[in-house]
């Protein structure tokens, strides 16, 4: 903000001298913190000690109540599935504000000649790779869908599922380059299934008020033990979070490839 | 209608989850929903979450009740899921966050008009989350919602990406980090000795064993964490340079609800989760007492030496919630209660003003104090309620701030703590003094000469100048209309209200007694704001002043005031050190 003369020799000896006093005042602290740390990390449980009644009592939960071996989705999608409200929501405004932060440097408009940096040459991608890409990606895509769908009985589930469903959307701009891409998928189509995702989850719960239940109780039939399709309404909510998280990392990469754009002569990169 | 949602305890997470939905479906709708649509909607939304949150705490009343989400009720004892609790302290707090919000997107209609509905779903979200805090009735579930929080902030504060808001949103969004971290670090140790994270069985192991270093180290890092949110001394160093970038109807938000969140929070700790220890209720009385006077003078002299408006209302709101900080460590249902009332009158008068702020930015297109001497002549009206929350915050013996004010006040006489009257004080006089100084060199064209405020930081910014004046005012006559309304007709029950809520929060507890309001002869009262008036006109007159007397008084200041600029005048690294020290200083006062 102010616009200091850091030039001079007075101004670095000045700088100089107030790092020194900067490292003396950190270890000094850093010191006394471990010296007041010292009696909590004695007071600390042992690494690996038990009993733990909470998971212990999770664990028992899960096959016998919901019928599923996933305890992590169990405790996700239904015991604690406010939290996960809380953080699939998070993950929304996180994309959303990174939306908003890069539209705010770039403007709405879409740049004309996206994913090309100045000074660089833009080859066509090797065939090799492309055929490589093309292959993989569906099979990635598949992967994701496999991560997301056994959630109830493998770890996995809607995030790491709709990661990977997302990371597939990158394949397919290494094969095409961005423009292509860009054409093929579109923003507003992820903006929807992101946000869409995001309501159903919440809308789930509401379901369950409706039914005379508490918010985000079970409704459905939990179906049988080790069956892809067990667990009741989690699957619901675990769908929710597939589609916000896969729309959501898709949003991401396509804000961010539109950073590439070359500036044109009038743009001031500061606005 | 069905019985689920005719329970009061359901409504807490019927206003998060309906916003939280709202939210995703106007996101999905970016592409289709109109500009004038998504304003009407979000307005609806806040509007409805705050009057369902204010019906909400008139209907539960004295029983407070847990609402547990999917009917995972504790078993054997035992908490298995999460609960969200429905009490006079959350609900009243959530209804005021909802009119704060309500006011902010009325007088941000048109601001954000390039980036879609995205500012809409942004506030929305930043909502949700606030009223999820104030419900939560469990640790993690608690830190979910302030991180979401957390992340709105930071998104909306570099809304407008040039540099310098670059650098705001850095400062506030790694500061916050680090403290969200602490939080994070606190609850794993809670979690660990009392394996559950919800409220009341935390709070049945810490009665167990009220000595565990454990527990009192969690408390001490959730606390350090809570009070960064809350920007106090030495935690404060992200507020000012958040506050001078955000957009001017997120700063209302900041100043006007988001900072008092790290307040609710600390006093939900010291309440009720770790009251059975006795080193936290030492280390609450102790250590919130000195920082929240520490915050009170430093955030009020700093104030005063500010030209750039917005920084200048950041330091004050410093210093008004380092007051409202030292109610909790009062460690008396009265005090909270003062605490909050407070912190209400507070944020709906530095709402206003940050109002004005964005008034000035977009209509005088600056917020240099020295650099908009007079400009603001042509919009007087704003200058005049400028003027008013000025005298407000100086203190003046009317509306909520004074009144959660004398209740702190008669808290502390009967703990023996007589000089609060005068940290109140002073901070008023201050910090007051430092707005009329502004109101009158931009509204009337005073103060041709200028201090120390020459020296502080700058910038040269405007906001888009697309509203009409008219347009802007009323979301600002309007706060003043419930500041009004607050101060006359509900007066009584207002206090009444923040008393009850104090209350509730105390789990019914008190740790020590209360006392009728002092009497106080009838000038005493307005001595800080004909303080701040002497203070305003000292300022706006230095060229009358003969030089002898002048240079002489500035002589006696100058090297403190010089210190106080330099702290604050410097980087990232700096303040991570003062974070620090804060830190230690609250675990040694838990040890000792």
């Amino acid at each position: 903000m102010s616009a200091l003369d850091v030039s001079s020799h007075k101004a670095q000896a000045t700088i100089g001298r107030r790092g020194i006093i900067l490292r003396v005042a950190f270890v000094i602290l850093a010191v006394g913190l471990a010296v007041v740390a010292w009696p909590v990390v004695h007071a600390m449980p042992q690494f690996g000690s038990h009993p733990l009644p909470y998971g212990d009592r999770v664990n028992a939960i899960g096959p016998a109540e919901r019928h599923i071996t996933n305890m992590v989705s169990a405790i996700n999608f239904d015991i604690r599935g406010i939290d996960t409200l809380g953080e699939e929501f998070m993950l929304l405004c996180a994309v959303t504000g990174g939306t908003v932060l890069l539209r705010g440097g770039r403007g709405e408009d879409r740049a004309a000649s996206p994913g090309h940096v100045k000074g660089r040459a833009n080859h066509r991608p090797p065939d090799s790779l492309r055929l490589l890409c093309r292959v993989l990606a569906p099979l990635t895509m598949l992967f994701g869908l496999y991560l997301a769908i056994n959630a109830m009985l493998t770890p996995g589930g809607g995030f790491q599922g709709g990661v990977v469903i997302a990371s597939a959307l990158l394949l397919i701009y290494l094969a095409e380059g961005y423009a292509g891409w860009r054409d093929a998928l579109g923003s507003e189509f992820f903006d929807a299934i992101e946000g869409l995702g995001a309501a159903l989850y919440a809308l789930c719960g509401f379901v369950s008020m409706g039914l005379g239940l508490p918010y985000l109780a079970a409704f459905l039939p939990f179906g049988t033990l080790k069956n892809t399709f067990s667990g009741g309404s989690m699957l619901i909510v675990n769908l929710g979070v597939t589609l916000a998280v896969a729309g959501g990392f898709a949003t991401l990469l396509i804000e961010f490839m539109e950073e590439t754009r070359t500036l044109k002569p009038g743009d001031d990169p500061d606005e | 209608m069905n019985a689920a949602f005719a329970d009061p305890a359901a409504w807490p997470i019927c206003i998060v989850a309906g916003l939280l939905m709202l939210a995703g479906l106007l996101l999905a709708g970016a592409k289709i929903v109109p500009p004038v649509l998504s304003d009407i909607l979000a307005l609806a939304a806040t509007a409805a979450a705050g009057v369902l949150a204010a019906v909400l705490a008139i209907r539960i009343g004295d029983h407070p009740a847990l609402y547990w989400m999917g009917g995972w009720t504790p078993r054997q004892g035992q908490a298995i899921g999460i609960a969200f609790l429905a009490d006079r302290a959350g609900a009243g707090a959530a209804a005021f966050a909802g009119l704060m919000f309500t006011g902010a997107i009325w007088f941000a209609r048109g601001y954000f008009a390039g980036a879609r509905n995205h500012f809409h779903v942004l506030m929305l979200l930043f909502l949700a989350s606030q009223c999820g805090f104030f419900f939560a009735h469990d640790l993690f579930d608690m830190f979910v919602w302030f991180e979401m929080m957390s992340v709105a902030g930071f998104a909306l504060t570099g809304y407008a990406l040039r540099s310098s808001s670059l650098d705001g949103a850095l400062n506030f969004t790694i500061i916050n980090t680090i403290g969200a971290y602490l939080i994070l670090m606190g609850i794993a140790l809670a979690y660990a000795h009392a394996n559950a994270l919800d409220f009341s069985a935390v709070r049945a192991v810490a009665q167990g064993r009220p000595d565990d270093p454990v527990l009192i180290a969690a408390f001490v890092l959730i606390t350090t964490g809570f009070l960064t949110k809350a920007a106090q001394v030495p935690f404060h160093f992200w507020l000012p340079d958040a506050h001078a970038v955000a957009p001017s109807p997120v700063s209302a938000i900041f100043s006007g609800i988001m900072v008092s969140i790290g307040l609710f929070g600390v006093a939900r700790m010291a309440w009720d989760v770790f009251a059975p220890c006795p080193a936290v209720r030492h280390l609450a009385h102790v250590g919130l007492i000195s920082i929240g006077c520490g915050s009170a003078i430093a955030g009020a002299v700093m104030a005063l030496m500010q030209r750039h408006v917005k920084r200048l209302l950041a330091f004050s709101t410093i210093s008004h919630v380092g007051i409202a900080l030292i109610g909790v460590g009062l460690l008396g249902q009265q005090g909270l209660g003062g605490s909050l009332l407070y912190l209400a009158g507070h944020g709906l008068i530095k709402a206003m003003l940050f109002m004005i702020a964005g008034i000035m930015l977009s209509t005088l297109g600056g917020i240099d104090e020295i650099g908009l001497r007079g400009a603001g002549r042509r919009i007087w009206p704003a200058g005049i309620v400028m003027g008013a929350c000025a005298l407000v915050l100086a203190g003046i013996p009317v509306g909520p701030l004074d009144a959660g004010a004398r209740m702190m006040d008669a808290q502390a006489r009967s703990n023996g703590l007589h000089w609060l009257a005068l940290v109140i004080g002073f901070a008023g006089a201050l910090t007051g003094g430092a707005v009329l100084r502004v109101t009158g060199r931009v509204f009337f064209n005073l103060g041709p000469m200028t201090g120390e405020e020459d020296a502080a930081p700058t910038d040269d910014e405007r906001e888009h100048a697309n509203r009409p004046f008219a347009a802007q005012l009323v979301p600002v006559l309007t706060l003043l209309g419930v500041w009004v309304l607050l101060a006359s007709m509900f007066a009584r029950s207002s206090e009444r209200f923040a008393l009850a809520a104090a209350h509730d929060m105390a789990l019914g507890a008190d740790f020590s007694s209360r006392r009728a309001l002092p009497h106080m002869t009838p000038i005493l009262p307005w001595l800080p704001a004909l303080v701040a008036v002497a203070i305003a006109s000292v300022d706006l007159n230095r060229h009358r002043i003969p030089d002898v007397v002048y240079d002489r008084l500035m002589g006696l200041t100058r090297p403190g005031l010089h210190m106080l600029q330099v702290i604050h005048d410097s980087v990232i690294g700096e303040y991570v050190l003062w974070m620090m020290a804060g830190l230690l200083l609250l675990a040694g006062i838990a040890i000792f």
